[in-house]
């Protein structure tokens, strides 16, 4: 059996309903009571609370902006860095090969000055050497025949022997 | 089975019953009820606080801190104006939790199973019209007091009264607002109590009806009726800041095209 009790009561129908005007201004006191603790001793802790984790978040917030303008700025940075090294780098690759080709030239001319040098000292020394062993057929032939010439005459032919026998040669041709 | 229906006699009272009188006090069990929530509210507010100023961080303190944090952020969306909003933020937050606790008080098993002589107890306040219509009360007394201190004491007073010979339109305006005030007052007690009343019956009913299998039917419903807390304790909130910035809207013509639009939607939605 369900049933609700609806007995008629002696206040009427806020007895019937069960409002007591004590027990409503009991209630009243009470939450005020606690309301005003509350906020005495613990809503300023909560919001206090509330404000860092806002302050923490917008501070958060205000720092990932920044990061990410400075992301953006290094970005910029680190691409107009790029192209300048890129520009840089191609003229130093310019330059490099200029500066190669200029060496080889150089190089090259010197080289084939040294080697000229070279060739022109060895064809001196070359000459020297044609005359000094011309020198030395001459001397040596001389010899010879100074050589032959003893073995003719029987003497032996000196500067002085050689000498005086020019001499009578001489005569005998003028003669 | 029929046996045990036949025995069983459910005796649901509207009123909150006595079980003693202090100096003819009238000390009902929905009081007694309404002290308990009282001091836990208090208690588990009161540890959070002081964790908090203490920096020692639980995950009870963060899940009271995050629904606070909630609040105060539904607060500031429906009030614009910060200084009246952190001003208005104690009573509504109050209101919240010991409306939630109160609430999810009649969830309690066993509430009202101990008796004194035929009296139970312990009874949901929520339950209790004394504690709807005191909350009510309070509610339109701090509008009225927020108006008053943002309006003025005759500017606000004219939302009601004004000449009917000057602007009989208006003056008729003004006595709906009035009853608008009134009926707001009223539907703000009786839908707490509505709810809370309906689902104490619907437990008890349940009880009665499943037998035996209460004990694996109940939970669901104590469940549901746990969230339907959580709903009645924000709706409550949420008319409280509603009210409040309706009757603070009244400073200008264009602040009030502002405000109201959203805010009255949002009062259709609750309501």
């Amino acid at each position: 059996m369900l049933f609700a009790s609806s007995e008629p009561s002696s206040g009427g129908i806020f007895g019937a309903l069960g409002i007591n005007f004590q027990v409503l201004a009991i209630q009243i006191i009470a939450f005020i009571i606690l309301l005003l603790i509350l906020k005495k001793f613990v809503y300023p802790w909560l919001i206090k609370s509330v404000d860092d984790y806002r302050d923490n978040l917008e501070a958060a917030s205000k720092a990932a902006t920044e990061a990410r303008f400075a992301a953006d700025d290094t970005k910029d940075k680190v691409t107009k860095i790029l192209k300048e090294a890129q520009v840089s780098a191609s003229d130093i690759i310019l330059t490099a090969k200029l500066e190669a080709a200029t060496l080889l030239g150089d190089s090259e001319e010197k080289a084939k000055k040294r080697s000229e040098q070279i060739v022109a000292s060895a064809q001196e020394d070359i000459k020297k050497e044609v005359i000094a062993a011309k020198k030395a057929l001459h001397d040596e032939t001389l010899e010879l025949v100074a050589l032959a010439t003893e073995k003719v005459l029987g003497k032996v032919i000196t500067d002085k022997t050689d000498s005086k026998l020019i001499d009578e040669a001489l005569r005998e041709i003028k003669q | 089975m029929l046996i045990y229906f036949s025995s069983v006699a459910l005796n649901v009272e509207i009123a909150a019953q006595e079980i003693f009188s202090f100096n003819g006090i009238s000390i009902t069990n929905a009081m007694f009820t309404g002290c308990i929530s009282l001091l836990i509210v208090f208690g588990v507010l009161l540890y959070v606080s002081s964790k908090i100023r203490n920096n020692q961080y639980n995950r009870f303190v963060g899940l009271v801190q995050w629904v606070f944090n909630g609040l105060v952020n539904s607060i500031e969306d429906i009030i614009p104006d910060k200084i009246l909003a952190r001003k208005i933020t104690p009573l509504a937050v109050t209101i919240f939790f010991y409306v939630l606790f109160n609430y999810w008080f009649s969830v309690v098993p066993g509430l009202e199973s101990i008796h004194i002589g035929h009296i139970p107890l312990l009874r949901s306040m929520t339950a209790d019209l004394n504690f709807t219509v005191a909350l009510a009360i309070v509610t339109m007394v701090a509008v009225q007091f927020y108006a008053i201190k943002s309006l003025g004491l005759f500017e606000n007073a004219k939302r009601y009264f004004r000449n009917p010979i000057k602007d009989p339109l208006g003056s008729f305006e003004g006595v709906l607002e009035l009853a608008g005030e009134l009926s707001r007052g009223i539907a703000l007690a009786l839908r707490l109590f509505g709810n809370a009343f309906a689902g104490e019956v619907l437990l008890a009913v349940i009880t009665v009806l499943a037998g035996y299998f209460a004990s694996f039917v109940l939970p669901i419903f104590m469940i549901f009726e746990l969230f339907i807390g959580f709903i009645q304790a924000y709706v409550f909130f949420m008319l409280t800041l509603i009210f409040t910035s309706l009757a603070v809207a009244h400073t200008s013509s264009d602040s009030h095209a502002n405000h109201s639009v959203p805010v009255t939607n949002m009062v259709k939605k609750l309501e």
